[in-house]
């Protein structure tokens, strides 16, 4: 996994990364590019958002000494007990996404598919041992939409454009981003146009298969006699086709009875 | 003379039942205690569970209803009989009523206001010509802070005749911007512009979705409207950041905000105007101050 190309390493997920008093990791990942840099007393982060066109596969890394130009906004943290490891820990949205293909998908009466999806994954900066969390960055600008019945009623989600791939091997491998399998089945009479439905995002818990790759527990989505009413069901166990996997970061939320009813309500927007 | 005056004064102060009063003062106060302390302790245990409004509602209910009660218990152990008390109350009202017409509107105001809930404390109102936010809900009037930190206490009358406008009931609202491009300008190609603008803005929202209308074909301008929604918390940020970057793109993409100009034209029946291009010495001639002419 790792290339040693002028100090260069892939990044990993929550694997503890020793730095020494003085030093700074640089990261490249997703749409930002990231500095934290240990000194005596304090913890320092910088980042800074690319604007860029494409999406980037790769996450890099390097520690050295060399620190951005002053205009890069600085955090400063006050650093605890002399601890000296920086760990790096993936979350999901702290709210629901939704998740709207590009071409509209209409699953035909009795039909059953499996779409993969990609949302944006946040990085938690942890310090030391016990991984106090430092700050949490996302990996790209994350872009906001409204769910409801109208514009008096409805939450706050983040949109998530997607190209609703249902061959696994098309989906493109991003360290930045968390792949969902979402089972469809409609067990409705008409066929079931799929234009948009909310992912419960905080709902999910995140796990590293051995490629690197982030994966969630799957979701399966039943329609059985209006959009209004789907049903959705977190599965317990993983995806088959994610492979080995580690857990590397619980889910945002418990599963709450009552916040599971109002997802079905506005699922599909 | 002297000690008659002496004895009856003895007598007057003999008379009174300190004890009685005493003890009804004590209620009075232990009231007041009482009541602020439960007030305090409903107040923190409503904090985490409900909002601030229903909150602040609570306690002072809680405090009110305690202080009631012990003033009556006072009454009554000072040797007042309530009915007196509410028979004299019944016609203290009428006088105090015609007294005191705008408190009394004011508190009755307070009431429907309380009832209809047109807004919260918290909510961001504006009232005539005053914005801000709402920091007090009380009997005679409504407390506000403006975005300038001033205090201003508008009475409950006057928030019930006129028009309230509560900026912070939906958690989403649209902005509305006016951009005039210049008559030679593609419209179309400015509408996609703005739109991809909207798009890359992380504060506008995807849904509802933005878009572009072409209001008047302004005296030196074709008006566009663009409308897009952001969350009710970042209006001035959605505002201001999409006015740069709309000036920003224009400006890159060469694309001309006029300012108010006027052409003047003569009209294909009247006699061109006549230009006469001036010399250099004819210019200071005709540029020479008036005061300098007169002398």
């Amino acid at each position: 996994m790792e290339n040693n190309n002028e100090g260069r390493r892939d990044g990993v997920w929550a694997q503890p990364y020793s730095l020494a008093s003085g030093q700074t990791q640089h990261h490249q990942l997703g749409h930002i590019r990231l500095w934290v840099t240990l000194l005596d007393q304090e913890w320092q982060i910088r980042s800074e958002a690319l604007e860029l066109d494409t999406d980037p596969a790769s996450w890099t890394e390097t520690i050295g000494h060399t620190l951005p130009s002053a205009s890069v906004p600085l955090r400063r943290f006050i650093r605890e007990n002399q601890s000296s490891t920086v760990t790096f820990l993936p979350a999901l949205a702290n709210l629901p996404t939704v998740i709207r293909p590009f071409q509209p998908l209409t699953i035909p009466p009795g039909g059953r598919c499996t779409i993969y999806v990609g949302t944006l994954v946040w990085m938690k900066v942890c310090a030391g041992d016990r991984q106090a969390v430092l700050t949490e960055i996302p990996l790209a600008a994350p872009s906001l939409t409204w769910v409801g019945r109208n514009t008096m009623e409805g939450e706050l989600c983040y949109a998530s454009p997607s190209f609703a791939r249902l061959v696994l091997e098309a989906v493109p491998k991003r360290p930045w981003r968390a792949v969902t399998p979402v089972t469809l089945i409609n067990r409705r009479e008409e066929p079931l146009l799929l234009e948009r439905f909310s992912l419960p995002t905080p709902l999910l818990s995140l796990h590293q298969n051995e490629r690197g790759q982030l994966w969630t527990p799957g979701v399966t989505v039943e329609v059985e006699t209006d959009m209004n009413s789907a049903s959705l069901h977190v599965e317990q166990s993983l995806f088959a086709a994610a492979g080995a996997c580690r857990h590397v970061a619980d889910a945002r939320e418990k599963m709450a009875r009552g916040r599971l009813v109002r997802a079905f309500d506005r699922m599909f927007g | 003379m002297l000690e008659t005056i002496e004895t009856g004064v003895m007598k007057v102060f003999t008379d009174i039942a300190w004890g009685q009063w005493i003890s009804s003062a004590f209620l009075v106060v232990l009231g007041l205690f009482l009541g602020s302390l439960a007030a305090r302790s409903v107040g923190r245990f409503m904090a985490q569970r409900t909002s601030r409004h229903h909150t602040v509602m609570v306690r002072r209910l809680v405090f009110y209803v305690i202080v009631v009660l012990f003033f009556v218990a006072a009454l009554r152990e000072a040797g007042f009989s309530l009915d007196v008390v509410l028979g004299a109350a019944g016609i203290l009202t009428v006088a105090i009523g015609f007294a005191s017409q705008t408190s009394a509107s004011n508190m009755i105001s307070g009431l429907f206001l309380l009832v209809e809930k047109p807004f919260e404390i918290g909510d961001f109102i504006e009232v005539d010509a005053t914005l801000g936010e709402v920091v007090g809900i009380d009997m005679l009037s409504v407390k506000l802070r403006t975005p300038d930190n001033l205090y201003v206490r508008i009475p409950n009358e006057t928030l019930i005749k006129t028009r309230v406008v509560n900026r912070s009931r939906f958690p989403i609202r649209r902005l509305d911007l006016t951009v005039g491009i210049a008559y030679a300008e593609d419209v179309e190609r400015v509408e996609s512009l703005l739109l991809d603008l909207a798009e890359k803005n992380p504060v506008c929202l995807e849904e509802p979705k933005p878009f572009t209308l072409v209001t008047a074909f302004g005296p030196s301008s074709v008006d566009l409207q663009f409308s897009y929604w952001v969350p009710k918390d970042k209006v001035l940020e959605g505002r201001s950041g999409m006015m740069v970057a709309i000036k920003k793109t224009l400006d890159r993409e060469g694309i001309e905000i006029p300012f108010p100009h006027t052409s003047v034209y003569a009209g294909s029946h009247s006699e061109p105007f006549r230009v006469q291009l001036l010399g250099p010495e004819q210019i200071t001639e005709k540029d020479l101050p008036d005061v300098d002419k007169d002398s």
